[in-house]
């Protein structure tokens, strides 16, 4: 029965990463509990496994605080921007219903989340060839710097197999190509810009050897992401 | 006096096109007779996917393809080992058994690491090939690299026996590796093929993944080649580093 399962479970992904838009458009017609339930697993599991792999450089307990944290952000920022996507579609000429929106969304995400999952091993490998981190930037410096744009590369590919896969289904449901551009920019715009700021108030990931290891750091809730951007670049222009 | 019941003319002669019709795609497997023969055990596998490799993709489809793969992964995993014992012939000692274990381990855990993202790829190919059917693939991979790692191995061999420096002998190896996977790639190409994948660019990124872990892989686990210490090493170090080093 779990052996059953679990096929059925490997057929879905294949379904959804193929990008078949009948059955994906039949899914989001009749929704399941089930399928809900699936969609999330997924994102937990394979987020879970590529932020346990982000973690482990700094410490074992790390990667445990990123397999929680990784999912989270993903199922946070469907969830907070779920009426806001749901009424900017409409208004953008594609006139499908909350759940619609809510689930092509999240069927985007589960996407990411199974792509990711499956590169968690290689940046598992690439970090256990990885020497220790070190507060010495002459030591590892050069390390952490691969080691982050491994990962922004990975979660970058990811992001974009989703999002071409998710205007392909915005496409079959308006009818219109630039109908389901607009909506696509206009999710894209809200999702990473909610997103961006769950991760500020989420970190760390990577994390850092000059600092203890911990769920949250104690400044989680103070200042925001584009704040911090801001100072940086004004902090670039002002000489001293 | 001309014929007044004239026959009717013979239809115009077709002429071929200078370019073919669209493309056809590669003929379907389990179309011949000989490709839908069951493969009973070790011996049929290694003749099939030396000879007939349609064969072997097309009974990895089939219900007993279970027990194909555990024969062809056995297969793997007896040919790195034998390769292993050639190649820690070079520095003897320790290296008699944790060369061969090296190898085997090594291999098998860059196929397994990678085996994930071969799927996923996949499925973005378009490909309607199962999980087993792609872990069959990357079995049918790892032993044609092997068996013909072992064709190479009284040219290792000799090799080991004749000359003294890690640097030659470690980049002889590398050579043997790179003509073997290029044929077992060569093998898990032409599976994907039949997979429906409308693109091979998914595959061709995975090639380069898989090429690059198995070479770290060699350095994580190194010393292949020459003594150490201990069995596995206490400095990380990218594989290009590695064999600059060795290099100088």
């Amino acid at each position: 029965m779990q052996a059953q399962s679990a096929e059925l479970g490997r057929r879905e992904i294949s379904v959804l990463l193929r990008g078949e838009p009948e059955t994906i458009n039949a899914w989001i017609e009749h929704w399941t509990a089930r399928r809900l339930l699936w969609c999330v697993s997924v994102i937990f599991a394979g987020a879970g496994l590529y932020g346990a792999a982000m973690g482990w450089w700094r410490a074992p307990v790390q990667a445990l605080f990123v397999a929680i944290k990784f999912p989270l952000i993903i199922l946070l920022t469907t969830l907070g921007n779920a009426l806001l996507n749901a009424m900017l579609a409409p208004l953008l000429g594609l006139n499908i219903s909350f759940r619609q929106s809510f689930l092509a969304i999240l069927m985007s995400f589960t996407m990411a989340a199974a792509i990711l999952g499956s590169f968690s091993p290689l940046a598992a490998f690439v970090v256990w060839n990885a020497p220790p981190m070190s507060p010495d930037v002459r030591l590892s410096g050069g390390t952490y710097s691969f080691i982050q744009l491994m990962h922004v590369g990975v979660i970058a590919f990811a992001g974009v197999v989703a999002n071409v896969r998710l205007v392909q289904l915005l496409r079959r449901l308006s009818g219109s190509a630039s109908v389901a551009r607009r909506v696509l920019l206009a999710w894209l715009a809200g999702n990473l810009f909610l997103g961006s700021q769950l991760s500020w108030i989420l970190r760390p990931f990577i994390g850092s050897p000059a600092l203890p290891v911990e769920f949250l750091r104690p400044t989680a809730f103070q200042g925001n992401f584009y704040e911090t951007v801001f100072r940086s670049v004004l902090r670039l222009f002002t000489v001293e | 006096m001309n014929n007044m019941h004239t026959t009717p003319s013979p239809a115009p002669p077709q002429i071929q096109s200078a370019v073919p019709s669209a493309a056809t795609g590669p003929r379907p497997l389990g179309d011949e007779p000989a490709e839908r023969e069951p493969i009973p055990g070790f011996v049929t596998a290694i003749e099939s996917i030396l000879r007939q490799p349609r064969r072997v993709m097309f009974q990895l489809r089939q219900p007993g393809g279970g027990k194909l793969i555990a024969a062809m992964l056995l297969v793997a995993v007896v040919c790195s080992l034998i390769y292993g014992v050639v190649v820690g012939s070079f520095s003897g000692g320790t290296q008699w058994w944790a060369a061969p274990v090296k190898v085997s381990a090594g291999l098998l855990i860059s196929a397994l690491i990678c085996l994930p993202s071969l799927y996923i790829f996949a499925c973005l190919s378009g490909s309607q090939a199962r999980l087993a059917e792609i872990f069959g693939l990357v079995t049918g991979l790892l032993m044609l690299m092997t068996i013909l790692l072992i064709g190479f191995a009284p040219v290792a061999w000799l090799f080991s026996q004749s000359t003294g420096s890690v640097a030659w002998m470690g980049a002889l190896h590398l050579l043997f590796w790179f003509v073997s996977t290029a044929f077992g790639l060569r093998f898990l190409e032409q599976g994907f093929c039949h997979t429906n994948a409308r693109s091979v660019a998914g595959l061709r990124t995975w090639v380069i993944i898989f090429v690059l872990v198995v070479l770290q892989m060699t350095t994580a686990l190194r010393p292949l080649v020459g003594t150490a210490d201990t069995f596995l090493p206490k400095v990380k170090i990218f594989f290009v580093n590695h064999w600059v080093k060795c290099l100088r």
